[in-house]
Formats: C-alpha cells, structure tokens, sequence
C-alpha cells in the first residue's frame, strides 16, 4: 500500500522521534511505499491564513497553497500519524495541517448543507501517540486526541478505513523497558497493517 | 474582575471578530478590566521549536520565550478564549498558544512519586470560552467535545481550585442568519453580564 506518514515532533533524539523511525522501517520491512511527511523538518506552516479562510469554500481554488500536500494526502491509501499528545490535543503544527489541507473538496464535500467524507478510499487510518497523563487521567478528561481520530476523523473523512489507536501513556514516569515494550508493539501493529 | 480575552481568527470581517468586540465591550460596560490577546493580530508564532522542546522541563528558561504572555496569565482572574471550531478544536493558532505558554513550574508542577500533577494558576477562578461551530450540536456531542475537553478540562486542573468554567457556542455557523447570529451575540452579552464584578 502507499501509506501517508504524517509526523510531528521538533526533536530528533525524542521518543517521538524513535517511534516514527520504527514507523518507517517497519512500513518499508512489510512492502509498503512511504511518504514520509515530517512536518518540522518540512518547515510545515500551520496557521490558515486571511486568504486561506476567505477562499476556503471555493473548490477547487481554495487548495493552491497547499496542493502539494494534497496531492500526498489523495495519493495515499493508508494515513499513519505519529505524533505526542500536547495539552490534551496534536501539537499545534499537526492541527494546523487539518486545518489547512484538510479542505472542502478534498477531505470533505458539503451537499445539501450536509457535510460527507470525501478521503474514501483511505484504507486503514493508524495513530502513533504518547502522553504525559496516566491512561485513567486521560480518560477522565475525555480523551480529546483519541475522540479526534477515532470518531471525527473515522467518520467524517475516511469511513472506510480501519482505524487503530495505539498509545503508550504516562511517559513521565515510564521505564525504559514500558518504551521499548511500546516500540515492539507499533513494530508489529504497523507491519501488520 | 482582571478579565484576559485570548483571540484568534484571521478575517477582521469575521462574525468571530464581531463576538470580540461585543465580548471587550460587554465587560468594559460591567466595570471590568480587560486586556485582549489577538493571536492572529500579535503574530504569535504557535510552533514549539526544538529549542523549546529541550528547554521545556528547564524551571525559569521554559518562561523566557513567552515571559509576556505569562505575564497577562499571572495578571488575570479570569481566562476567557473567543475563537471558531476548526476540525472540533481551537485553531491551531490557539492550540500553540497553550503548548508555548503553559509551561511546567510557571503554570503546573510535573507529577512526581506518587503526587499527581499540581495546579499552579491559583489566580484563575473563571475560565470561559465562546465558540462559532459548523457542526449541529447533537453531532458535537456525539464526536465528544473535544475542544471543549481540551480547553476547559484540560486548562481547569490547573487554575484555582473549584474555577468555573462556561461554554458558550453557535453551532450550524454555515446556514445562521442575520438573527441567529444577533441572537448569539445577545446571549454572550447576558452572561458576560451576569459576571460578578
């Protein structure tokens, strides 16, 4: 499969940054074609502008800043994200891609006032992630990045992929041997995919 | 009240500024203080660099790239965030606005052995949020507030204990009229209102 890596964390000796190298390889060891989108090392620019906002229902016009990752986003078959949970969301160069590419017209249509997926023919839909919280902490505040791209993302952009939601909670106090018990288990999810 | 309006939309023509301005104005008639953060307006930069990242756990060095913003946060007794839902989130202009400026030791204290993460904003009591939705409601709930969670949750554990919080929201922003929107702007005046001075 062509399998869409949309990867954000500034720092190359993070976690985060162990966790999208095992990501790859394990995508490339099962045979899948990479796109590798590494959004601080592309200089990503999340904030939708004066003109994105005023030209944003105008399809097709409205994605000429950003159609080159459009054109990554509708080549894909498989959408993988890897990125840490930061203040109970994405990281802001992570929301700001959702906010920017993920247009009328390209992610979604909007018929008779209804909004409808339009990024069918995603087949699986995967989310690498960490937390500061412990998982019960997590849960109790509603889990808002889980609720993201298991419900929102799931349903109003690509219904028919199988998603999963693998992440490793409590990072600030996690050993040594929870983090590689982690990377062990997105090696073998992702390959699997 | 010390009131602190954190904004963001890019279009000065937006029914998002005009809730700004009725929101300003509203709490200036009360006899509130007020002071206004326009993201877009301030050109705030809302991508944690590296930098900030390796510094981000450093007591007194984390506060250095956003000491102003700090500033108006230890200034205000209440937090209030005017902004469209985008994707069931804040703009991702906002959302770097959190990750930048509440930093650990200045905003919380990390967990530690056993102790779990410790609120540091004691002088926030109230934080509001006014939001314009595309989505109907029944649907915003259905997907499970995640904005909503992010910001007031997320924001509450670490403001004064028992801080207030409220949630005002227009949803079906792409079919409202002239008089929802009128509406809408009559109701955040009446809360707004309602705030003990």
């Amino acid at each position: 499969m062509r399998v869409l890596v949309l990867y954000a964390h500034p720092n190359p000796e993070s976690y985060g940054a162990a966790l999208h190298r095992t990501v790859v390889s394990a995508l490339e060891g099962a045979g899948h074609v990479v796109d590798d989108c590494d959004l601080y090392a592309e200089g990503f620019d999340p904030v939708l502008t004066y003109d994105e906002r005023m030209a944003y229902h105008d399809v097709p016009g409205n994605r000429a800043p950003v159609v080159e990752y459009v054109r990554r986003i509708e080549n894909a078959e498989a959408l993988v994200l890897v990125f840490p949970v930061w203040n109970f969301g994405f990281p802001a160069i992570l929301k700001g891609f959702l906010d920017r590419v993920f247009l009328p017209g390209v992610s979604f249509r909007i018929e008779n006032g209804l909004v409808q997926p339009n990024l069918t023919h995603l087949k699986r839909l995967v989310a690498v992630t960490t937390y500061g919280a412990p998982r019960w902490r997590a849960m109790l505040m509603g889990d808002p990045p889980r609720k993201v791209v298991m419900r929102m993302l799931r349903v109003l952009v690509a219904p028919n992929a199988r998603a999963r939601y693998l992440a490793l909670h409590d990072m600030n106090r996690q050993t040594q041997n929870g983090r590689e018990a982690f990377l062990r288990r997105v090696r073998e999810t992702v390959s699997r995919l | 009240m010390r009131v602190l309006v954190v904004y963001a939309h890019p279009c000065e023509e937006s029914f998002a500024a005009a809730v700004r301005d009725r929101t300003l104005a509203t709490l200036r008639e009360g006899g509130h203080e007020v002071r206004l953060l326009d993201l877009y307006a301030m050109g705030f930069n809302p991508v944690l660099s590296a930098e900030e990242r390796r510094g981000y756990h450093t007591p007194g060095e984390n506060e250095v790239p956003v000491a102003e913003h700090l500033a108006q946060l230890r200034w205000c007794e209440a937090l209030l965030f005017v902004y469209p839902t985008w994707w069931y989130g804040p703009p991702s202009m906002l959302k770097g606005w959190l990750e930048r400026v509440w930093v650990p030791h200045a905003t919380f204290r990390m967990p530690e052995k056993g102790k779990p993460i410790a609120r540091l904003m004691t002088n926030i009591r109230l934080i509001g949020v006014i939001s314009l939705l595309g989505s109907p409601r029944w649907w915003w709930w259905m997907i499970g507030m995640p904005g909503r969670r992010t910001l007031l949750t997320g924001l509450g554990v670490l403001c004064a204990p028992g801080c207030r919080t409220f949630w005002l929201a227009h949803h079906r922003m792409d079919s409202s009229t002239p008089e929802t929107r009128s509406v809408f702007l009559d109701r955040v005046a009446k809360k707004l209102r309602s705030l003990a001075p």
